[in-house]
């Protein structure tokens, strides 16, 4: 039985920044939000100036003031990557209570010209860790450096406690490479656009560059640039635009730690839980998914959540990959954009999940540059989880077609 | 003493049981007078029970390898030490800490075995500050 919850509200829309990937000039993260929610507006026809709730991680506030509007509900939740799920969450919620009308949930990171504009432009971020915090004294001394060096712990422990090895997890690489390569704004589309671009094999992920044991270069994200925007309204609203609703069905979120020095269990992560209640809000199950879109910073965290979600048993996520069924012509399509692994990763890319499970319920997956059938799947159903931090937080939300 | 480059902690008023023990080569850890438990990193609650009746002892300064990586990239002081390898250990006594693994091999992770016995040691910051690191038990 699905709860009160179930369908009272819709993303009406999903666009994204008039360039992303690798910009031929810096773009600050205010200007990527912009042109990202200037063409949500264009794209469903509401005005900027309706918008009454705005949610971004960190800079929310900031976001209405440079829009001119003065929104009743403002929400600036930033847990990293799945911070965009929650905030959709968290919209419904306020669209169910008849709090607001119009949600807007937006991203904006320049994650890769950042690093050409010795940091301008890139603001507003989470602050480094307080001196007298647990992870400033027990962690931070022992040279850990970002998302990679974190992650490859847990691939360890999973190939030791399911015996699982990094080639399996390499399958997962290679299939998502395989939807980007029908995904012209993928950054790793093919050879002629990028000369890391095209097919890769298990191979080719073994070998590439080792960056922190047992992970190579191949099992871990892009860094890009993006802009990113969706319009969440209630159902009335929904039905009166020329956009096509895509319904929430059911939402959840959970955390399991904020450092990975207080992760419990190296193979899981609370996408179980968020998925559960996401699950139960819907009235439906994992058996119910017909395409799922996975935060994949790394081949590991694919692995692993598509097992919390329940769409594979426990130690064999990676076999949705390694037997075809996540890859293009598959029985559940799993990140049909490519994925953060061969599409684009701005640093937190739960706004990229959204957008693409927007665009493949609305039939509008193409994007209209092609022409052919591409990524387009004839899936009714998606489920979408975020995870952040160090497989820290999660996300998950349920999508049904209108 | 050389000049130690890398991060170094600072202690405060909820810590500073621990770093005054390991200044001493003594690994101090908090546990919860109500419910028994040992907790990781040191708080004023305790995160099993939610008691605020904590106290410090001294633990056997040994625990097992949970999982580990190789650290082929880093920056500031680390970045001379590269490959390096981080590791989480599953204290005797009960939660886990981070560390650098000492006495393994970096070039050989295939050699480094999960749930292998550790010892505690402690290398010298500053004059006030021993940094707690791990090294393979071999006795």
């Amino acid at each position: 039985m699905p709860s009160d919850l179930y369908k009272a509200a819709a993303i009406v829309g999903a666009a994204e920044s008039d360039e992303i990937g690798y910009m031929s000039e810096p773009k600050s993260n205010m200007r990527l939000h912009i042109e990202a929610i200037h063409n949500v507006s264009e794209q469903t026809g509401i005005p900027i100036s309706q918008i009454d709730g705005v949610f971004a991680p960190g800079v929310a506030s900031q976001i209405a003031e440079y829009l001119g509007i003065h929104p009743k509900y403002i929400d600036t939740t930033s847990v990293g990557g799945c911070s965009f799920e929650m905030h959709l969450h968290h919209a419904l919620a306020a669209i169910h209570a008849g709090i607001i009308d119009v949600a807007l949930v937006s991203h904006g990171q320049m994650g890769w010209s950042v690093r050409h504009t010795g940091g301008r432009g890139g603001g507003g971020g989470r602050p480094a860790a307080d001196p007298w915090s647990g992870e400033a004294q027990f962690y931070n001394p022992y040279g850990f450096s970002g998302a990679p060096s974190n992650y490859s712990h847990a691939m360890n422990r999973h190939n030791y406690r399911y015996g699982t090895t990094p080639e399996d997890f390499a399958h997962i690489a290679v299939g998502t490479r395989e939807w980007a390569m029908l995904n012209p704004r993928a950054v790793m589309y093919s050879a002629e656009t990028n000369p890391a671009g095209g097919p890769i094999t298990v191979e080719d992920v073994a070998n590439s560059r080792l960056i922190s044991w047992p992970l190579t270069l191949l099992h871990v994200c892009l860094v890009t640039d993006y802009g990113g925007a969706i319009l969440i309204t209630n159902p009335d609203i929904a039905r009166s635009l020329p956009t096509k609703p895509v319904w929430i069905a059911g939402a959840g979120e959970s955390q399991g730690h904020s450092n990975m020095l207080e992760m419990e269990d190296f193979t899981a992560t609370s996408a179980a839980a968020s998925a559960a209640t996401a699950y139960k809000m819907a009235g439906m199950g994992s058996d119910d998914m017909e395409m799922a879109m996975i935060y994949d910073s790394f081949t590991v965290t694919a692995g692993i959540t598509a097992e919390m979600l329940g769409l594979a048993p426990r130690g064999e996520g990676h076999l949705l990959w390694k037997d075809g069924h996540a890859n293009p012509g598959g029985r559940l399509p799993i990140n049909t954009n490519g994925g953060g692994l061969s599409f684009n990763h701005s640093g937190m890319y739960g706004m990229q999940l959204l957008v693409e499970a927007y665009r493949q319920l609305s039939g509008t997956a193409e994007d209209g540059i092609h022409g052919d059938p591409g990524k387009q799947t004839n899936a009714q159903s998606c489920i979408v989880n975020g995870t952040g931090g160090s497989l820290s937080v999660t996300g998950t939300v349920v999508l049904i077609a209108d | 003493m050389a000049e130690y480059t890398k991060p170094i902690p600072e202690p405060d008023p909820v810590t500073q049981p621990f770093w005054d023990g390991a200044k001493v080569g003594k690994l101090m850890l908090p546990r919860c007078t109500d419910c028994n438990r040992v907790h990781w990193y040191p708080r004023v609650i305790c995160p099993h029970c939610h008691s605020m009746n904590i106290e410090w002892f001294q633990a056997s300064g040994e625990g097992r390898i949970h999982t580990f990586a190789v650290q082929q990239r880093a920056f500031g002081g680390w970045k001379d030490e590269t490959p390096f390898v981080t590791a989480y250990i599953d204290l005797n006594e009960g939660d886990r800490m981070a560390t650098v693994l000492r006495g393994v091999d970096p070039e050989k992770p295939e050699a480094i075995e999960i749930g292998a016995k550790v010892r505690v040691e402690f290398e010298p910051a500053t004059d006030d500050v021993r940094i707690p690191f791990w090294r393979l038990d071999n006795s």
